[in-house]
């Protein structure tokens, strides 16, 4: 019996390898070039978007806060906003909070005072109120309330607010845009932080104090 | 025989389509939740964020529509209401194609000196939230910080501010409350004030004429001192700012303006015609407002005394308690004569110092007409009279006598025909050109008001059409923007609950 054995190992020309070497580079750095810019071009939708949601959260912020306020003022360069807020809630080191620890974080119930300009409302017995505060720090939105500092928005950005007060006959009103530089632009252009800006206009609902 | 053997050394090709495959959904599943999780916040938490406060508010308009009935129509006040401990609720509330829904407390917590209630009023609102409950929240911010957390708090599981701080927020009755789907609730407190009626000089719902060419309407502050002539037309004096109040409220276009007026000039849609340069203060010619017609309070708490029933020439109240502006002394008359003479005297101490006494008159007739001296009223200090009448209203001014010169102790107040077709009629005439004239206020929204002569006055006046002839120099009251009975509630407080 006469065994045959038929290997069939098959190679590759020279030249073969040569043309499928540069077809499967070309391919292959035009695969690579492509991730990259996917990446990239994720990266930015995705940077992009989560600074947009911050500027909402900044507007969103700050209008709750003109909503409930009785006064706010701007500063010169409109960066940052400073508003008295009722002192509804009982805080720690509060005359009631000492009588009582139990009721800190409960509501104050309110006290009515006659003065020059009508009727008043206060939620403090000495009529005090909360000074409540927006300003930037480095890349971050800040709102500092008793003292409390809380980082309501940070990115690389460059988040801008800024905020005009309009004084009306009893009431006022908070002019707010924010914006910010995407990174994936280059240049810094107005243009391109200008077309990012986010307005808004919130009313106190009290009548104005000052 | 022979036998072949063949070896064929191939890729894979199944092995690396998934590869490929699982690369690409990797890929994929990433972005997809970075889009859900943008999508959530943007179109759904954001969106749901606002409409609780949208929902809350709505509550608010509801609960103050209710707290306006008390005044306006109190039998169906709260009538689907549940009161409970001193605070009235009502059942959730939903409405809109998002359903939100929205409940309300409102409870009376406090009586100003007048006897008006105040109302709070605790609304909250809430809103669904759409969307994958597992995507969470859009925290990525920082390492320190937490984003959205702070400010939105969605309830996914449970409901937190009820296992915080309990269902009224006092923190009695915290509970693990278990929420069916993703939901935002948000809660504000309103105050809702008493709108007292003498809020300007004059305010009438109608016309106006008048006054005469040498009249005039100023203003003072009886709180800081009694009135002074000279204050109006001297800047320097610190009570300058308030002599210039005598304002005028007209809820007309038609408005002939004469006399002096250290105040503004309201009107709806008018031209202020003659003499508009002697209007020291603003004219503002887009000003409408409503005068609600005004019906008799209740009496319920009131204390009622049988005696005197009748007004005659010579009828003098002398109350056997002071009572309060809340609960006054309560007298109901169904005959005023023509020339009744009314004396109301304050409740004294055993040792006769005279007590703070609030007296309430209800007369079903008419006081006063056309002919002979007219009814007179004269009340001492420390009397606190309100007068309301059914029919019309005619005397002297100077048969009006208010010792005490406070026009708020001594208030008049025209309840409004229900037949349309009958108009109430308040005439004021000075007998042979007396300027004697009195200190007192009238709340007549559905009357006529005329007054002849050149009295001087102290006071305020609401009513429906307004006529002078006279030469009157009225001097309107600041202090007498807080007196009177609630006519209308506004809101004057807003805050947010925001734990």
């Amino acid at each position: 019996m006469k065994l045959k054995t038929s290997q069939s190992i098959a190679g590759f020309t020279l030249s073969e390898m040569l043309v499928s070497l540069s077809l499967s580079s070309i391919v292959l750095a035009a695969a690579i070039t492509s991730g990259v810019a996917l990446q990239k071009s994720f990266a930015a939708t995705d940077n992009y978007f989560s600074t947009e949601m911050q500027q909402i959260r900044i507007i969103d912020y700050l209008n709750r806060d003109v909503k409930r306020g009785l006064i706010v003022t701007t500063s010169v360069d409109l960066q940052s906003v400073t508003m008295r807020v009722p002192k509804y809630i009982i805080q720690a080191g509060d005359p009631e909070a000492i009588a009582d620890p139990e009721a800190i974080g409960m509501p104050r119930t309110p006290t009515v005072a006659y003065t020059p300009s009508g009727w008043q409302v206060n939620y403090s017995p000495d009529t005090s109120t909360t000074t409540v505060v927006y300003s930037i720090s480095g890349n971050s939105i800040l709102r500092t309330e008793n003292g409390v500092v809380t980082t309501i928005a940070s990115s690389t950005d460059q988040l801008v607010p800024q905020t005009t007060d309009v004084d009306l006959a009893n009431t006022e009103c908070a002019n707010t845009s924010v914006t910010f530089s995407p990174i994936f632009t280059s240049g810094g252009a107005v243009a391109e932080r200008t077309g990012t800006s986010l307005y808004a206009t919130a009313y106190l609902r009290n009548k104005r104090r000052g | 025989m022979q036998i072949s053997q063949r070896t064929v050394a191939r890729g894979n090709v199944l092995l690396c389509v998934l590869c490929t495959i699982l690369v690409v959904s990797l890929i994929g599943g990433n972005v997809l939740l970075n889009c859900v999780t943008r999508y959530n916040v943007a179109s759904s938490q954001v969106r749901s964020w606002k409409e609780s406060l949208d929902a809350a508010e709505t509550g608010g308009d509801i609960a103050y529509a209710e707290v306006r009935k008390t005044i306006l129509d109190p039998t169906h006040a709260f009538s689907s209401w549940t009161y409970s401990g001193g605070a009235y609720t009502n059942s959730p509330v939903t409405y809109g194609t998002d359903n939100l829904s929205t409940s309300s407390r409102v409870d009376p917590f406090y009586y100003d000196g007048n006897g008006n209630a105040w109302y709070r009023i605790r609304t909250k609102g809430t809103a669904p939230v759409l969307g994958l409950k597992r995507v969470g929240m859009d925290d990525r911010m920082g390492p320190n910080t937490r984003g959205d957390s702070l400010l939105r708090k969605i309830d996914f599981n449970y409901d937190h501010f009820v296992a915080t701080y309990g269902p009224n927020g006092d923190g009695i009755g915290e509970t693990l409350l278990p929420v069916s789907n993703p939901q935002i609730s948000r809660r504000v407190e309103l105050i809702a004030a008493p709108i007292t009626p003498f809020e300007a000089a004059i305010k009438a719902g109608g016309t106006f004429y008048g006054l005469g060419s040498a009249a005039y309407i100023d203003s003072f502050r009886s709180t800081t001192g009694p009135y002074d002539a000279s204050v109006k037309t001297n800047p320097s004096d610190p009570r300058y700012a308030d002599s210039q109040a005598g304002t005028v409220e007209l809820d007309s276009s038609v408005a002939t303006i004469m006399g002096y007026i250290y105040g503004n000039v309201y009107t709806n849609g008018g031209t202020v015609t003659k003499n508009t340069t002697s209007i020291s203060g603003i004219i503002d010619n887009n000003v409408p407002f409503t005068i609600s017609p005004f019906i008799m309070p209740s009496t319920a708490s009131w204390n009622y005394v049988s005696s005197p029933a009748t007004v005659t020439p010579n009828t003098t109240i002398t109350p056997a308690a002071p009572g309060s502006a809340a609960q006054p002394n309560y007298y109901l008359v169904t005959s005023f004569v023509n020339n009744g003479s009314l004396t109301v005297n304050p409740a004294t101490t055993a040792n006769g110092v005279p007590l703070e006494t609030y007296v309430a008159i209800h007369v079903t007739t008419d006081i006063g007409s056309s002919t002979g001296q007219g009814p007179s009223f004269t009340i001492p200090a420390h009397v606190h009279l309100e007068v309301y009448f059914d029919g019309n209203f005619q005397t002297k001014a100077e048969n009006i006598v208010n010792t005490s010169g406070y026009a708020g102790n001594l208030q008049f107040y025209g309840i409004t025909p229900t037949d349309p077709t009958v108009q109430q009629t308040v005439n004021l005439n000075s007998g042979g050109g007396s300027t004697a004239g009195f200190a007192a206020v009238f709340y007549t929204p559905g009357a006529n008001f005329t007054i002849n002569g050149g009295p001087d006055l102290t006071g305020a006046i609401v009513c429906k059409n307004f006529y002078a002839n006279g030469n009157v120099h009225w001097h309107y009251d600041r202090a007498l923007d807080s007196e009177g009975d609630a006519v209308d509630y506004r809101v004057i407080s807003y805050v947010e609950d925001i734990r």
